[in-house]
């Protein structure tokens, strides 16, 4: 009997070429999901483990009495800012009343040190002829002195000796100046009457200013010497905590290397290995006596600068020759009762602030999702707070959002039902061509172009008054929302143009029969039919935006903090960081391992569930609302 | 508001003499392709007030063209064109400069061959032509409304649920959905592209006897494919091969007693 249906082919292994081909495409689609599936495990178990590592340094910050000494550093930084503003007012005010006399002092100055500098063999020549007293040298030695000095004078730049330009205008003043340098003996050091007149004209008519502003300078000095002695204290004993946690691992590392080394160097190993102390437990009580009991110093510290600061802030002028200096006063004063507000808080807080509190693990998620502070680099303590990355990233989005929405739902909508075909021609493909500039191209174009363009316009009358304008900071959030609005657009407008394509034309055709106009046919049919479409291309504009990392880490400022909210709308020109920006900028200064390397997956962690959920979302939008077609 | 102020009020457009043609069509040659190849050609066809006409032919020989030529719907065409001759509406040039299709689509309203009820509720859709208007009045809107699906013989069936999705009702019921929201701005001729074609044999009997009620207060042009049809509800009839008309009269005569052969054959069933 013949076999009709016998298998034709040859064979390998017992299967054919077709299973063979099937086996490959399956095989390359299994192995992206197994791999995908491997980052997400790994992404997972890095990040998860932050929390544990976390959890024993903020139980170490606080056994060493660190979380202490942060309520010192906070007051004296606090207190800080007031000084150097204090500071501030104080030189825009002598600038502004005493602009000429400084000018003569500090021109003169300069030129007193160029002539010490430049004419030393001189000087040392007339000294020697006086001391000699022979009139004859006396006389070559100070021609000698004189024409150097001369020369000095006369070839300094004028740029470089009045660098402040304080007498770019005061032509008399200068020349006053040069005369008076000119005939300056540097070997007597006798300062020109001139030059001593613009001196105590400048410290007379500044002298109840200068008093305020040492009384506040002063203020805060028991405060400041009891900052650094703590901060000595509490950084000791962390640092021998963390030796202590290390220590049997230590021995232990020694002992075996000196199993593999001879003689001396066998010795030696074992008597630092000896040395290693095993305690039971690291006398934290004990260690941290000397905090606990600097909090008198402490309080009394603090009321000394809180009487001082005010006395001294009372008796600022509150008459100015110059406008900045008048602002940074009410800046000052309007400062004054928070700052001693959160003093007296800070007091009481850290009064009841115990070094043996038991800290639960909820506190190290609390202490990451709600931290205002992200401090890595910094000798004293490791900080991680997520809050400002994760604002940062928000308000940038949100402005690009903001800026990219109606930008392209408009274009969408023009180019799908109100131009002509000739323009679309060009416009879909000018549009979708955004996407081609590369990221790095535009975060150039926003430090190199577009913050220096927003610096110089945004003081212009007819924007300043825009919330957040006129633009102190070059690089800031409004900036990179700008950048990333463009980058926006294309994902925007393709996605809502599809969505509006696929609202059938029967749709716009009986509302026009009806006698709409093409604007009102696009208002109450076209764009409600496809909102499902366009919510799901905004969301995913949305999700393009917050991913992208290189135009914020370039553009935004990166500054790690919260934004300040009082200025209102106001902080979208205020620098920021971003969750994508804190891990391409810190990735580099990692080890594997460590507490900062597992908090930067953990932002990675978050960031990818941010991603996901906007993906999905907005899959399930499509899916619901659907398409009316 | 009141009523009078509405501009579709019928009393306050422009009326004709009884014997006057509503529609004049005048030697009107027409262009999908900016004149290099005529689709219409030659039509002269007057269409009297208050009746209703029909327009048969092969399909591809213009029916649709012409009808949406009459309320300027191929505007939305950017390459087309009328070559030769006018159309007059209401003894108004359509195509003239000063004639804005918006305006004239209020007169001339249009049931297209497939039912597309927005994805609205019911009310919504009929109530869309006034609001467009710019009419905010509840009580005129719901006056309207009512008037309107009773007139589209389905206010009894929608009444319980005029807030509910259009999209929820059987194909007949959104084909008269769409008559009520055109008759609802009242346009003095409602044009219909073959409105029965997507239609079961009972929802296209209860769209007929429907044409036959609105022939009082409108003029009606329908396209059909379907002779019985064209007896049954058109007072006139209009044959056109090829983009041309070949005959034009009672329709009693066009399918009893053609003048040319080609009707004949046409009416007959001997070609198309
Ligand atoms: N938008 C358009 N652009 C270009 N040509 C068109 C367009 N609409 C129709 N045509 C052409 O015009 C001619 C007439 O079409 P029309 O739709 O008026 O025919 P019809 O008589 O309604 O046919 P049917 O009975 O099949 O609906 C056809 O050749 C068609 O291809
Ligand atoms: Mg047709």
């Amino acid at each position: 009997m013949a076999k009709h249906f016998e298998r034709k082919g040859r064979r390998l292994l017992g299967f054919n070429l077709q299973s063979w081909i099937k086996g490959f495409f399956g095989g390359n689609a299994g192995l992206s999901i197994v791999i995908l599936f491997l980052i997400c495990l790994f992404l997972v178990l890095e990040a998860v483990r932050f929390f544990p590592s976390h959890h024993q340094e903020l139980k170490l910050s606080q056994k060493s009495g660190q979380e202490y000494v942060d309520y010192v550093i906070r007051e004296a930084d606090e207190y800080q800012n007031l000084v150097s503003f204090t500071n501030q007012a104080y030189f825009q005010e002598l600038d502004a009343r005493f602009g000429i006399e400084r000018g003569v002092v500090d021109s003169f100055g300069v030129f007193q040190g160029m002539i010490e500098d430049d004419a030393g063999d001189e000087m040392d020549g007339l000294e020697e002829a006086r001391d000699e007293e022979d009139p004859a040298a006396l006389k070559e030695a100070e021609a000698a002195y004189q024409a150097a000095v001369a020369r000095i004078v006369n070839e300094a730049d004028r740029k470089m000796v009045d660098s402040f330009g304080r007498l770019a205008e005061n032509d008399e003043a200068w020349r006053s100046v040069k005369e008076a340098a000119s005939s300056y003996d540097a070997v007597e050091e006798e300062i020109p009457a001139f030059v001593e007149e613009a001196e105590t004209k400048m410290t007379e008519g500044m002298a109840s200013f200068e008093e305020a502003k040492a009384l506040i300078s002063s203020s805060g000095v028991p405060l400041k010497d009891l900052r650094s002695k703590l901060v000595k204290i509490a950084a000791s004993i962390k640092d021998d905590a963390i030796a202590d946690l290390t220590a049997s691992a230590r021995k232990e590392a020694l002992l075996e290397g000196a199993e593999k080394v001879e003689g001396e160097a066998r010795e030696a190993k074992l008597a630092e290995a000896g040395k290693i102390v095993i305690q039971d437990e690291f006398p934290f009580a004990e260690r941290i006596k000397p905090i606990v009991a600097a909090h008198g110093d402490h309080v009394a510290a603090v009321a000394t600068l809180r009487e001082k600061i005010q006395e001294g802030i009372g008796r600022l002028p509150s008459e100015f020759s110059s406008e900045p200096a008048e602002k940074l006063v009410g800046k000052i004063r309007k400062l004054e009762p928070k700052f001693i507000e959160a003093l007296d808080e800070s007091i009481e807080e850290s009064g009841q602030w115990k070094w043996d509190d038991e800290i639960d693990w909820v506190s190290s998620v609390t202490k990451f999702f709600f931290g205002k502070d992200w401090t890595t680099n910094s000798e004293w303590r490791q900080v991680y707070g997520f809050l400002p990355l994760f604002t940062g990233s928000i308000i940038i989005s949100l402005i690009a959002l903001c800026i990219a929405v109606p930008l392209s739902i408009g274009a969408a909508i023009y180019v799908n039902r109100l131009s002509t075909k000739w323009e679309q021609t060009f416009i879909k493909p000018a549009i979708e061509m955004i996407q081609a500039i590369p990221s790095i191209v535009l975060g150039f174009f926003g430090i190199m172009v577009l913050g220096n363009i927003l610096l110089e316009y945004s003081s212009s009358p007819w924007i300043s008054w825009l919330p957040g304008f006129p633009i102190t900071e070059r690089l800031n959030m409004l900036n990179a929302g700008m950048l990333l609005a463009l980058m926006a657009v294309p994902t925007i407008f393709t996605l809502c143009e599809d969505a509006l394509n696929n609202v059938p034309r029967s749709f716009s055709e009986a509302s026009l029969a009806l006698g709409a106009s093409k604007l009102q046919t696009v208002n109450k049919v076209i764009v409600p039919a496809a909102i499902s479409g366009i919510l799901a291309a905004v969301l995913l504009g949305l999700g393009r935006v917050i991913g992208e990392t290189m135009v914020v880490l370039l553009v935004a400022g990166n500054k790690i903090s919260m934004p300040e909210w009082s200025a209102g709308l106001g902080v979208i020109a205020q620098p920021s960081h971003t969750m994508t920006g804190i891990i391409a900028q810190e990735m580099g200064e990692v080890s594997s391992g460590t507490l900062h390397y597992r908090a930067l997956f953990l932002v990675g962690l978050v960031l990818f569930t941010i991603s996901l959920t906007i993906n999905v979302a907005a899959q399930k939008i499509i899916k619901r609302l659907g398409n009316h077609a | 508001m009141t009523e009078t102020s509405v501009t579709t009020d019928p009393a306050a457009a422009p009326s004709v003499a009884s014997n006057e043609p509503i529609i004049a069509i005048d030697d009107l040659s027409f262009s999908y392709d900016l004149g290099k190849t005529n689709t219409l050609r030659n039509i002269s066809l007057e269409i009297p007030a208050g009746k209703v006409t029909a327009f048969i032919g092969p399909s591809g020989c213009g029916k649709s063209t012409l009808l949406r030529c009459l309320n300027r719907m191929n505007d939305l065409v950017d390459t087309a064109k009328v070559t030769t001759g006018r159309i007059s509406i209401l003894g108004q040039d359509i195509n003239a400069p000063d004639v804005e299709a918006i305006e004239l689509r209020k007169h001339v309203g249009m049931v297209f061959q497939k039912y597309n009820p927005f994805p609205k509720s019911i009310y919504e859709n009929v109530a869309y032509g006034l609001r467009v208007q710019g009419i905010k009045n509840k009580g005129i809107l719901d006056q309207a409304v009512e008037e309107s699906l009773q007139k589209a013989a389905l206010w009894g069936e929608v009444k319980d649920r005029l807030d509910s999705s259009a999209l929820g009702l059987s194909g007949g019921q959104q084909q008269r959905l769409c008559i009520a929201r055109t008759i609802a701005v009242k346009p003095r001729i409602v044009l219909m592209d073959e409105p029965c074609s997507a239609l079961d044999p009972i929802a296209t009997a209860r769209i007929e006897e429907l044409i036959a009620e609105l022939q009082e207060d409108f003029t009606i042009v329908i396209v059909t494919h379907n002779m019985q049809q064209a007896t049954r509800v058109s007072d006139r009839t209009a044959f056109f091969y090829l983009g041309e008309l070949i005959e034009y009269d009672e329709t009693q005569i066009i399918f009893g007693n053609p003048s040319i052969k080609q009707t004949e054959d046409y009416v007959s069933g001997r070609f198309g």
